[in-house]
């Protein structure tokens, strides 16, 4: 079995290599965000005091690059029911539940690496007289942080992709899942400004508690109203709890009769014939 | 009848590697498999035949545990397919109708990763590469996306990969489905040369009928029921020497004139088909007893005459 999860993890790293846009895309995103939004806002706080926005945004953005590189391929599931890839898959000596699993640990796996990819590009941006990045608070914590964020968001897009047939509703996935659970999860601005309703949201966004352990375990000397707003137990047990709950429910779905049935009817191509 | 058509049915097997009794697959109120008795032996080149939609399919994704059967039982390589089926997918090969490759891996990482999936050392995988290639004529293509080889290829390389890990039956659902002439006798030729090297048993399913001619032994399946079985080569002797295949607008009379002699025949449209049992008679022979008509063939039956005149027999309609 080790051997064949280190397969398909292997295999997700090279294809996000290979797909160089893809990994591109990652690096874009977030330092957008950083430069554009991060500028505009960082403008509009300055007058509290030190412009420390900026150094603020760094965590939730490690957690957007952990999100959308998780997401995104635990969703490229969907694409794989019909693949040779799935039928390889179905006909290895394991049960299917693995596939799960090992889909779960590939994605986290590969979003781990683009995270750390943009470590490398922040750190390196100090050569530049940048500083928005320097050694974390807490090595370890944030070592943490970021297995289980990852975790926390394969685990999502696994849960939409055992449930979803095709992805022609992709655009959906991303405008009321992807782009919610980041806005409402207090990587852009601390949680306990936001109006009781979407801080209720945001408590129940799994994604939330990933980004309050990464400010807990990256930021250092920021102003209080900067800091994270959940405390560390929490983070970690909320969003292990998800990880075991998703994981579960996850794997139970693709063992099912009715959508093995559907899956092997997908694979054998008889709709063509 | 059960379906037997001719009168000696297939020796018992030595030893059976498939096993299934009342092996039975609905789909809601459609029953895609109706009970279905199976015996493969070890080492056997078995053809499960029929049109599409007549179950071939179902049943061999019931064997190799893709689907669980309704009702009914069977075993596989000696492990029950309900009971163990991760010990039954340890001990098959699978290609599919469709290819089980990653288009964006070369051949040579397909194969190590299928590889991986069955546990199989690196060493032992890079052993079975060069053998594997080397039989199936790809040893040139090893680092060659698999997106850019042929059709004919990609199914050499399907098939590779569903033996790397030597099983003891190998499934074929349609191996030659989407080739072209010569891919498809090429295919054909690489899985002799499989058998032959390895000794595996081969269970395939095709409807281009003629084309397994070289089984060992075939089941012809209509409407998830087996029809009739038996070795390719005696089901054709036994059907007929010759067929005659007569186009004309009077079809009636060509049938007046020749049922008495010829017995039965397969009517469609202004085109009439007969059995010839005693060889001797030539084409000309024929020609001479009749009125002139559009066309006239005589030729060699094939295992898709066998199913024809099976179904036809069966009160069926000749698909």
């Amino acid at each position: 079995m080790k051997r064949a999860i280190a397969a398909i993890i292997g295999r997700e790293l090279k294809r996000m290599v290979r797909q160089r846009g893809r990994l591109v895309a990652a690096m874009i995103r977030p330092l957008v965000w950083l430069f554009i939004i991060g500028s505009g806002f960082q403008a509009l706080v300055e007058g509290g005091g030190q412009g420390h926005y900026k150094q603020f945004m760094v965590p939730g953005l490690l957690c957007m690059v952990l999100l959308f590189g998780a997401m995104l391929a635990a969703l490229s599931l969907v694409y794989d029911k019909e693949s040779g890839v799935m039928r390889m898959l179905v006909i290895a000596p394991f049960s299917h539940y693995w596939i799960v699993l090992a889909r779960i640990l590939s994605a986290a796996i590969a979003a781990i690496f683009q995270a750390l990819l943009l470590v490398v590009v922040l750190i390196s941006f100090r050569l530049f007289g940048l500083d928005y990045f320097g050694l974390p608070a807490n090595l370890s914590l944030s070592a943490l942080g970021l297995v289980l964020t990852s975790l926390t968001c394969a685990t999502t897009g696994m849960l939409i992709a055992v449930h979803s047939k095709t992805l022609d509703n992709f655009a959906v996935i991303m405008n009321f899942v992807i782009f919610p659970m980041f806005f409402l999860s207090g990587a852009l601005y601390p949680l306990e400004h936001l109006p009781p309703i979407l801080k209720a949201f945001a408590l129940v966004n799994p994604f939330s508690y990933g980004v309050d352990l990464m400010k807990h375990s990256i930021l250092r000397d920021v102003p209080a109203n900067f800091s994270a707003d959940l405390n560390v137990g929490t983070d970690i047990a909320v969003m292990a709890a998800y990880i075991t709950l998703g994981t579960i429910v996850a794997c139970l779905r693709f063992s099912q009769v009715s959508v093995r049935e559907k899956l092997a009817k997908a694979l054998s191509g008889s709709r063509r014939a | 009848m059960a379906g037997h058509m001719n009168a000696a049915p297939a020796p018992a097997p030595a030893v059976t590697t498939i096993q299934a009794r009342g092996l039975r697959k609905c789909y809601g109120d459609h029953v895609a498999v109706a009970g279905l008795d199976l015996d493969i032996a070890e080492g056997e080149f078995f053809g499960l035949l029929g049109r599409n939609g007549s179950g071939k399919t179902t049943t061999l994704h019931m064997l190799s545990t893709l689907i669980r059967p309704t009702s009914g039982t069977a075993s596989v390589a000696g492990e029950d397919i309900l009971a163990r089926p991760v010990a039954v997918r340890a001990r098959i090969g699978l290609v599919f109708q469709e290819s089980a490759l990653d288009r964006s891996l070369s051949v040579e990482e397909n194969l190590q990763f299928a590889g991986a999936l069955y546990d199989l050392p690196p060493a032992l995988v890079r052993r079975r590469t060069d053998e594997l290639l080397k039989l199936f004529d790809l040893g040139s293509k090893r680092r060659v996306a698999v997106g850019a080889l042929s059709g004919g290829m990609r199914r050499a390389l399907d098939i590779a990969r569903g033996v790397l890990h030597r099983p003891r039956v190998l499934f074929l659902d349609e191996p030659t489905i989407g080739l072209d002439v010569i891919n498809r006798r090429a295919i054909w030729r690489f899985l002799a040369r499989l058998r032959q090297e390895q000794g595996v048993t081969v269970v395939l399913t095709t409807h281009y009928l003629e084309e397994a001619v070289d089984c060992d032994r075939v089941v012809f399946m209509s409407h998830g029921k087996i029809i009739g079985s038996g070795k390719p080569v005696e089901l054709i002797r036994s059907l007929a020497t010759s067929i005659l295949e007569i186009t004309a607008d009077d079809a009636a009379s060509i049938i007046a004139r020749l049922k008495p002699i010829l017995g039965d025949c397969i009517q469609d449209a202004d085109h009439v088909q007969f059995r010839v049992r005693d060889g001797t008679a030539t084409l000309a022979d024929w020609q001479r007893q009749l009125p002139p008509v559009h066309a006239l063939a005589l030729r060699e039956p094939d295992l898709n005459d066998v199913y024809v005149w099976m179904n036809h027999g069966a009160g069926g309609t000749p698909a």
